[in-house]
């Protein structure tokens, strides 16, 4: 071997070894993520995988449904594990309550600029930033109904073929909510509607927990009309029925996730870097193609096809009326107090 | 067959520390939840505070009559069906006491589905009853407490059927003619001759079922929902959805309570008719 080429073996295997060293280093950069356990296999594709790329690091996720995986937040207080969760805005104000999360530095999230104005700081306390949001309506059987306010899901002739949703639910506060608005006796503790719900609660079919189950109650004409989340409307339109989307004289309800950031996390950088890309337009694109999320992303643009089954565009944004985070955790438990006697029993 | 204690006592350690770190340990700091005052000290209070609630009882109750009418319902269906099968040919035999134990092999979740199919408004119960003639409209049975017995006692009454068929099977076989040819009629035989000889079966099924239906979750979830709670399904509502860890504690306590309390019954009333007929 010649001395220039030994040098060059030499050369190549440094660059080599230099280049392990780089990989091992950015190995070690790990950003844990706490999220909901929905559709992960689609999250993996979309977000995790190509976002390690980018990041040259390690993704951990952890994953629950968001009272476990707040409680944990709460028990690992001293010494955060997670870096950055989403949940759900009422958890997010409960979170930033009980000192587990941070202000979130939009100065450093190129794409927050994009976002619904709803979106961009839900419980106007800079703590978290909403990445999708759906709208919660009547989804009922046009050729057995009409439905044109809340109210009338309880009339006599419809109320024995209502589902609706438990208060424990996420779609069972903002349907309250609503029937109170229809009742004109919107109080904070949702005690009117409660009370009406309650004096049906013999002809109303069911108080459903899961969504799922509500296809099926349709299919076999078991019910004709549920409260439902814009993200479970899909199926219903499947049914061969004619089945409608409600835009009742109230309004809409409906939800907001949220992304949050970890107070004393060590990756907080990271953290950002990771919120910027989920709520990115190319992101929030894909994951709406998928049905996955309603895009926060108002530059996301979708065929209609896709548009009609996701909760989409800036004057639907508008219109939904949220219940307000403080409201929802101050009476949350005094909602479930009340259900229980008015209608548990 | 060991040459002292000490010797089946290593052998039996492993198993003992195992069971020990991974079931004992975390039930009892489970439990303890639910008698602990937070700023230290123990009480009752979250007990009382639970029964003081009236849904609370209302929960309490309906699990217990649920359970108590499922057992009581598969003992029933239980005897008949066990003395078919212990009648058959022995080939005949292994074939319908594999049929009794195939839908344990389904999923729970696919078996209660099925039940909305057929017990809905326009399932097979309700069509049926219309044809007849028995209802104008169709009943509502879904989401009742009529519901979660019913799919209670499908989701059990193979348990009871197999503790009595083997209780049968061990019966002595010239027991019932002896009792009828010294005169004993039917209801005698079973209720003085059969009954004493099997009790053992009948204090496994009746366990067996009743602790199955006090703690059965996707059964009373299904059929009953929220609108039917039961203790199970109240549990859940309490760790999932209230995170109260301290009411869901003291259920799952009353939960284990209630299944001891059953076996110690059951025991109880097979030894009490034995001393009334050795008294006797």
């Amino acid at each position: 071997m010649t001395i220039q080429a030994m040098n060059k073996v030499i050369l190549a295997s440094g660059a080599a070894l230099m280049l392990t060293v780089g990989a091992a280093e950015a190995q070690q950069k790990t950003l844990t993520i706490s999220v909901y356990a929905l559709a992960q296999d689609e999250y993996k594709q979309i977000v995790y995988d190509p976002f390690e790329k980018i990041c040259g690091c390690k993704l951990v996720v952890e994953t629950g449904n968001s009272v476990e995986r707040l409680a944990k937040m709460e028990a690992n207080k001293a010494n955060p594990v997670v870096d950055m969760a989403v949940i759900s805005m009422a958890d997010a104000l409960a979170a930033s309550r009980a000192g587990l999360i941070d202000k979130v530095d939009t100065s450093k999230l190129s794409n927050f600029g994009k976002l619904y104005d709803v979106a961009k700081d839900p419980n106007k306390d800079g703590m978290s930033v909403g990445y999708t949001f759906y709208a919660t309506s009547i989804a009922y059987r046009s050729d057995k109904m009409k439905i044109d306010s809340w109210a009338d899901l309880l009339k006599p002739e419809y109320a024995s073929h209502v589902a609706w949703p438990n208060v424990t639910t996420n779609q069972g506060p903002p349907a309250l909510y609503m029937l109170g608005l229809a009742l004109a006796k919107d109080t904070a503790d949702l005690k009117a509607p409660i009370e009406a719900v309650g004096a049906k609660k013999a002809e109303i079919v069911t108080f459903y927990e899961k969504s799922s189950q509500l296809v099926q109650l349709m299919q076999q004409e078991e019910i004709w009309a549920a409260p439902i989340g814009r993200f479970t409307w899909a199926p219903f339109t499947k049914l061969g029925f004619p089945i409608a989307w409600a835009m009742p004289k109230e309004g809409q309800t409906g939800g907001m996730n949220v992304m949050v950031a970890t107070k004393g996390s060590k990756n907080k950088d990271l953290a950002l870097q990771f919120m910027d890309y989920w709520i990115s337009t190319e992101v929030q694109t894909k994951l709406a193609e998928k049905l996955i999320d309603s895009p926060a992303n108002k530059d996301v643009k979708l065929s209609d096809a896709i548009a009609n089954n996701l909760t989409y565009g800036e004057e639907t944004a508008k219109s939904l009326k949220l219940i307000p985070s403080a409201v929802a955790l101050d009476n949350r438990a005094g909602w479930i107090k009340t259900w229980n006697e008015k209608v548990g029993q | 067959m060991f040459q002292n204690r000490t010797e089946a006592l290593a052998l039996a350690l492993p198993a003992a520390i195992f069971a020990a770190a991974v079931f004992l340990v975390p039930v009892v700091i489970l439990l303890s939840d639910g008698f602990r005052v937070p700023t230290g000290g123990w009480t009752i209070s979250a007990y009382t505070d639970f029964f003081s609630n009236s849904l609370n009882q209302a929960v309490f109750l309906r699990t217990l009559r649920l359970g108590a009418l499922v057992t009581i319902a598969s003992a029933v269906i239980g005897y008949a069906a066990a003395f078919a099968i212990v009648s058959l040919e022995p080939g005949a035999k292994g074939k319908v006491t594999g049929l009794v134990v195939l839908p344990l092999m389904i999923s729970p979740v696919a078996r209660t589905y099925a039940w909305i199919v057929i017990l809905g408004r326009t399932g097979i119960v309700n069509q049926a009853f219309q044809a007849l003639g028995i209802t104008e409209a169709p009943l509502r049975i879904l989401f009742s407490e009529t519901a979660i017995f019913i799919g209670l006692l499908q989701l059990f009454l193979p348990l009871m059927i197999i503790s009595l068929i083997s209780a049968l099977e061990n019966m002595p076989k010239d027991a019932i003619p002896a009792a009828r040819v010294l005169g004993a009629n039917w209801f005698q035989v079973f209720w003085k001759v059969v009954l004493p000889l099997t009790k053992e079966g009948l204090v496994i099924g009746g366990t067996l079922v009743f602790t199955g239906s006090l703690t059965a979750y996707i059964t009373p979830a299904i059929l009953g929902g929220s609108k039917v709670l039961m203790l199970e399904t109240l549990l859940y509502q309490q760790v999932a959805v209230s995170n109260n860890f301290v009411a869901a504690s003291v259920i799952a306590f009353i939960l284990i309570v209630m299944s001891f309390a059953a076996n110690i019954l059951l025991k109880r009333v097979a030894t009490a008719r034995n001393k009334q007929r050795s008294q006797a």
